[in-house]
């Protein structure tokens, strides 16, 4: 696969690690009531959707930034890739 | 100065250096360098004059450069003599930035060919366009499952930056695509 | 001999090559395939199952039947085509897949025992008694299974791999890929033009006719000319894409040395990995034979090859040239074949034409609405027998030439799991409209094989691919073609007539290489086996070498005649990579032995390899595993005299292979209270704290050690393994959980030699290359850290940190350095008795002090379990503290205990399983495991570390460590971990 780096254009997924669902960036609240079912299900419950997925790359062989791409998992068609510090800037973090 | 006696990445006195046909493969030891962070959203500075360079690039100063990393993130480099507290020198020039000493934890192979003979190498050693990779350019990319920066100094002339520990393997990478070329042997 | 006028070889240069050790002459420019044919070699193989006599099909990559043994030695390769084999001086071939000689093959027998090898033989006949498979069956299913035989040696020869990026990537180089090539050539792309043959020009060399006023080669060669001259156009013969990727992946290899007479110098083959923004697939087409009875005999050959040896070889398949041919074909191809040989002068019997309409093209002989029903002949053609009129009749042939149309090259085409669509008009199934994006057919590829169109459809693809890359776009003046006949019917095989018991016995191959008949695919009919993929296995058609390229659509044509359904209707399989075969040493990419992967070594290699140390690999670094001393002749001897000398005096070991990460920034404190479980937000500068990492789900990670060498400046360890892995994950906390922190992580493993220093005379030795720092036991005491300088002015950094139990030290210089430092220590601490040890010593230092190492970080264990549970903060969250707190963890009731053997004799064997003494040694009895063993010499018996059932509470009990693979149960006492020193006082003194 080709993954279209945001800063560094199209380069190959061998310079990447792939980590998974992007929901893994919202790690809930330590010190809420409900803290160990929410981190119960942040850590072992994913979706897995046939279809358009929301994931984390990291460019390990390459300017070491953390990635978020938007991917079908059925045809393997990339539709969108963003540094996840600009994902946090637009989320107000 | 210490009476010890240092060895180059690739465990002699010397830097090593050999010829394949038209093309040089040789060590330098005479590197220093530091990697310089800054916090984002700070003012990028000015250390040894240099303009820290955009995504991808190379800057060159008199005596020093420096290249793109990562965001918010370069490497800098001072040509010979090459010192292990070059951090010190540049926490100097830029005080608001983290640096950390980089001096011996990279070896540096240079490549010197023919243009023609550079893209035929390249094309056997890592997974980018030749053509992208115009001076002054800096990418990093894996090379036989390696990580390394390479940087084009000029049409004819490639730094291979590796980690020192992987020095051997380097040269191995590097020389047999240089040999290989030239149906010579190793 | 049988070589005709004209061709496409060098007459001037003859090469000398043998084929079952008769040696043969040929041209430059001959296939291996072509030189036997010219030589009136027509036998060149047995079939897989019945060990039938075979013949060349084809003239391409799909050839199913000459497959032979080339080279000798370790060069020896199995299952080469013959057909695509470029000929060079001194090649060797052999015939394989027989007993005895090629003529008098002994397991011919099989041919006889047909009934009982039919389709799914293997799963009916073996599957009784069942004891008999192993045994019996296996092996000689085993040895009698597969054609060529390997060498059993190492590949003496040299592959590559590279990485090639472009615009348009143009696979094939016919009519098609030519004209598509010079489109965009001349539009400035950037162009690969990939062809699997030595000479581009696919069918245009292949066939008679002229393009414009000029010869088809002569285009090409105009075209080529042209190609050559553009520096964005690379040209690839002998490079099979072999895999279409996702996003304009390509995989290809590049036959750079196979056309060399061998031994040579440079290399074989190269792997090429090539990433391209649009591709045009001009693959051609794949002609069908039509089964008829006994239509495998050598001198059965596709019409098209036919056409292909005459018009580029200058051969025909007969062994004599008084021999006449004869023509079978169901459409206007055939003829071709029968002018194009005419025009040769050779002698022609005639064209046997399906069609009852069947036209004639020139002067010769038209049998209308026939078939050719039987054939006959020992090792080769001597006669086919013609149905003409419902009337037999036998007729005297050399060779025979089949057509039965042709199938689009569509492989490439449905490796994104697209399904090739049929065509009712071209009687074939055309390339998927979903196909891998990006992927332009055009040609004979696409359905569109007559020249002009050909031509047209290249060019406007590649106008097609022009546009999406946005470059402007051209049309090129392409040459005039002649409009050819190209009508066919479809007619898929001849069956036998229904009343003859004789005639239905004989059978019809499908597929050549597996022995695949029309019989085969009505048994599977017969036995419900329909689907096409039940149909596959059930017969094996399309398993072998060639995938069956000739066969498999002829197969579904018959399953649908069978089922009554159409062919779209009965499906069709669809193609996976490789397109042919690809050799394991290519796709190494070259690197084998000790360069097979890359190497990591630490600073004091040399030293280390200067005194004769063994060496281990430890993920990829290579560590100094002992160091023998003269006289020692077993590793023991070597690990237990480290190991007393660390106690006894001083040692000194590289541990460089540890992560080292450097933290900077005001929030680098808050940072790491996050990532390590403990707290560290208090630790004062110039301090060092053990730390413990979590996974999110609370089970052990990592551990190290972190030093705080500034306000807001840390260096933090990591174990060897975990090195790359830490500092990965430090990224992800950073950028994707905190990024409002401001800390910047930069790794520094390979900057800093590290060495460990340790023993009761370690300070005296540290003080011995100390420029004057106060490293005294008050002014320095366990845990501390500082920068100093060392042998006159070499900036370090020092730990008084310990992983043996001893007072320890460890120092950081600048990597360069390492080497000249180890050799100083040991040298200037002669009288301290200091000693070199590794990593062997270093495991067994740690098991004695009760360390935990990745025997006890396993994943699946926890901090609890290593009695380390009050380390994880509950005043702070840090990554995996929640999920740590959890029931199932909380509870957790094993501990780390030592084990040490109650007759001390008795070896600790690691992965042993902890019973209670006196009980059944069963699963639901098992207490817990041995983790880590080693013969301690502080000891004076094996010791082990362990996890055991409320451990921590059952000290000085005796229990059982079973160890079924071996048939051991030893009997141990649960003791401390810590075997020496269990109060610390060693390392603070």
């Amino acid at each position: 696969m080709i993954i279209p780096h945001p800063l560094l254009g199209p380069r190959d997924a061998q310079e990447f690690t792939y980590l998974g669902d992007a929901s893994l960036m919202a790690r809930p609240d330590p010190y809420s009531e409900s803290a160990e079912a929410e981190f119960c299900n942040y850590v072992y419950l994913r979706d897995n959707p046939a279809g358009i997925h929301r994931e984390l790359w990291f460019h390990e062989q390459g300017d070491r930034s953390w990635l978020i791409i938007t991917r079908d998992t059925l045809t393997h068609e990339i539709l969108g890739a963003e540094l996840v510090s600009a994902d946090k800037l637009k989320a107000g973090l | 100065m210490t009476d010890l006696t240092p060895l180059t990445a690739l465990r002699d006195r010397d830097p090593r250096s050999a010829r394949f046909g038209a093309v040089t493969l040789s060590e330098k030891s005479d590197l220093s360098l530091a990697s310089l962070y800054i916090g984002a959203g700070r003012t990028k500075p000015h250390p040894f004059g240099l303009d820290l360079p955009d995504i991808g690039k190379i800057s060159n100063a008199k005596d020093h450069s420096a290249f793109w990393v990562g965001p918010n993130q370069w490497m800098i480099e001072r040509k010979s003599p090459s010192e292990c507290d070059f951090a010190a020198e540049v926490k100097a020039q830029a005080p608001e930035t983290a640096v950390t000493e980089q001096s011996d934890g990279f070896v540096c192979l240079e490549l010197e060919a023919p243009e023609d003979a550079m893209t035929a190498l390249l094309a056997k050693l890592i997974n980018l366009d030749p053509h992208s990779l115009t001076p002054d350019t800096a990418v990093h990319t894996g090379l036989d499952h390696m990580t390394v920066f390479v940087l084009r100094r000029s049409v004819t002339r490639l730094d291979f930056i590796g980690m020192r520990s992987y020095a051997d393997s380097l040269w191995h990478a590097l020389a047999t695509a240089a040999a290989r070329m030239n149906n010579l042997d190793t | 001999m049988s070589r005709i006028s004209g061709g496409i070889i060098n007459r001037d240069a003859p090469i000398s090559f043998s084929f079952n050790g008769q040696n043969y002459q040929a041209f430059e420019g001959d296939t291996l395939a072509s030189a036997l044919l010219a030589n009136g070699v027509q036998l060149v193989g047995r079939s897989f199952k019945y060990h039938r006599p075979r013949g060349i099909l084809s003239a391409g990559s799909e050839e199913p039947n000459a497959l032979v043994q080339l080279g000798r030695g370790a060069r020896l390769e199995p299952n080469a085509r013959a057909t695509v084999t470029e000929l060079y001086e001194g090649l060797t071939a052999n015939s394989q897949n027989h007993i005895g000689p090629l003529k008098r093959d002994l397991m011919a027998i099989n041919d006889l025992f047909a009934p009982f090898l039919s389709a799914g033989f293997y799963y009916k006949t073996f599957m009784w008694p069942r004891a008999f498979w192993e045994k019996l069956y296996e092996p000689a299913i085993r040895r009698a299974a597969g054609l060529g035989r390997l060498s059993f040696k190492p590949d003496p020869d040299q592959y590559d791999k590279g990485f090639l990026h472009c615009d348009l990537l143009v696979i094939g180089g016919g009519a098609a890929g030519l004209a598509a090539a010079l489109t965009a050539g001349r539009a400035g792309a950037k162009v690969i033009l990939a062809d699997e043959d030595f000479h581009f020009g696919g069918r245009l060399l292949s066939e008679s006719y002229t393009l414009g006023d000029a010869l088809a080669l002569e285009w090409v060669e105009t075209v080529l000319a042209e190609l050559n001259s553009l520096p964005n156009v690379r040209l690839m013969p002998r490079t099979t894409i072999f895999g279409v990727y996702d996003h304009g992946i390509f995989g290809a290899v590049e036959r750079v040395g196979d056309h060399l007479p061998t031994p040579h110098k440079g290399l074989r083959q190269t792997l090429w990995r090539i990433t391209s923004k649009q591709s045009i697939l001009a693959a051609g087409a794949v002609e069908r034979h039509i089964p008829f009875a006994n239509n495998d005999r050598p001198g059965v050959m596709l019409a098209g090859a036919m056409r292909a040896y005459a018009n580029r070889w200058a051969v025909t398949p007969v062994q004599s040239a008084r021999d006449p041919i004869a023509i079978f074909t169901n459409g206007d191809d055939g003829h071709r074949t029968a002018l194009d040989l005419l025009a040769k002068g050779v002698e022609l019997l005639g064209v046997i034409d399906t069609r009852a309409d069947a036209p004639r093209f020139g002067d010769y002989e038209v049998f209308a609405s026939a078939k050719v029903s039987d054939s006959k002949g020992r090792h080769g053609l001597a006669a086919i027998e013609i149905t003409h009129k419902g009337q037999p009749k036998w007729h005297k042939v050399g060779a025979l030439g089949v057509s039965g149309g042709w199938n689009p090259n569509v492989h490439l085409s449905s490796h994104h799991r697209g399904r090739p669509i049929w065509d009712d008009d071209l009687l074939a199934f055309v390339p998927p409209k979903d196909g891998p994006k990006g992927l332009i057919p055009a040609g004979a590829a696409a359905g569109r094989g007559c020249t002009g169109d050909a031509l047209s459809t290249g060019m406007n693809a590649a106008i097609t691919a022009l546009g999406i890359l946005g470059l402007p776009a051209h049309k090129i003046s392409l040459p005039e073609t002649l409009s050819e006949a190209h009508k066919q019917e479809a007619f898929w095989h001849v069956p036998a007539t229904a009343v003859d018991k004789k005639r239905q016995r004989k059978r019809a191959w499908v597929d050549f290489q597996n022995d695949v008949t029309v019989k085969d695919i009505a048994l599977a009919h017969q036995e419900n086996m329909r689907p096409v993929e039940h149909l596959k296995r059930w017969t094996t058609l399309g398993m072998a070498t060639d995938q069956g390229k000739t066969a498999n659509i002829t197969a579904l044509a018959v399953m649908a005649e069978l089922t009554g359904k159409t062919i779209p209707e009965t499906g069709t399989t669809i193609f996976r990579p490789p397109y042919t075969g690809v050799s394991l040493s290519v796709l190494g990419g070259g690197d084998i032995g000790q360069n097979f992967r890359p190497k990591r070594l630490t600073p004091t290699h040399k030293w280390a390899c200067t005194r004769g140390a063994v060496f281990v690999e430890a993920g990829q670094w290579m560590r100094a595993q002992y160091f023998p001393k003269p006289g020692e002749t077993h590793w023991r001897q070597s690990v237990d005299r480290e190991a007393l000398a660390v106690r006894a005096g001083v040692g000194v070991c590289d541990v460089t292979t540890l992560g080292k990460i450097d933290l900077q920034g005001k929030d680098a404190t808050e940072f790491l209270n996050r990532i390590y479980a403990n707290m560290m937000g208090t630790l004062p500068l110039g301090k060092v704290r053990y730390g413990i990492m979590l996974r999110e789900d609370g089970a052990l990670y990592d551990d190290g050690t972190c030093a705080r060498l500034g306000e807001n400046h840390y260096v933090v360890t990591t174990t060897t393994a975990n090195a790359g892995l830490v500092y990965r994950k430090m990224e992800f906390a950073h950028q994707c959980l905190w990024p409002e922190l401001d800390v910047q992580i930069i790794s520094a493993t390979d900057a800093w030699a590290q060495l460990a220093i340790a023993g009761p005379r370690s300070r005296e030795l540290l003080a011995r290359i100390n420029d004057g720092f106060d490293i005294s036991n008050e002014a320095f005491p366990f845990m501390s850290c500082a920068e100093l300088t060392i042998c006159q002015g070499l900036s370090a950094r020092l730990f008084r940190i310990s992983f043996s139990g001893e007072l320890a030290y460890e120092i950081a210089v600048p990597a360069r350095y390492g080497n000249a430092l180890i050799e100083r220590l040991i040298e200037i601490g002669q009288d301290l008795g200091a000693t070199p040890y590794g990593t062997e010593t270093l495991g067994v230092l740690r098991i004695e002090k009760g360390h935990a190492a990745g025997n006890e970080i396993t994943g699946q264990t926890s901090a609890l379990m290593l009695g380390l549970g009050n380390m994880v903060s509950k005043k702070k969250d840090s990554i995996g503290a929640i999920m740590s707190r959890r029931g199932e963890m909380a509870t957790e009731s094993k501990r780390l205990v030592g084990l040490r053997p109650i007759n001390p004799n008795d070896p600790v064997v690691a992965g042993s399983h902890l019973l209670k003494l006196g009980s059944v040694l069963s699963l639901e009895h098992d207490e817990g495991w041995i983790t880590s063993a080693c013969y301690s010499p502080h000891v004076g018996s094996a010791i082990g570390l362990g996890y055991l059932d409320r451990g921590d509470a059952r000290i000085a009990e005796h229990i059982i460590a079973a160890n079924p693979l071996e048939g051991q149960n030893i009997r141990l006492e649960v003791v401390s971990p810590h075997f020496i020193d269990p109060e610390g006082e060693r390392l603070r003194d």
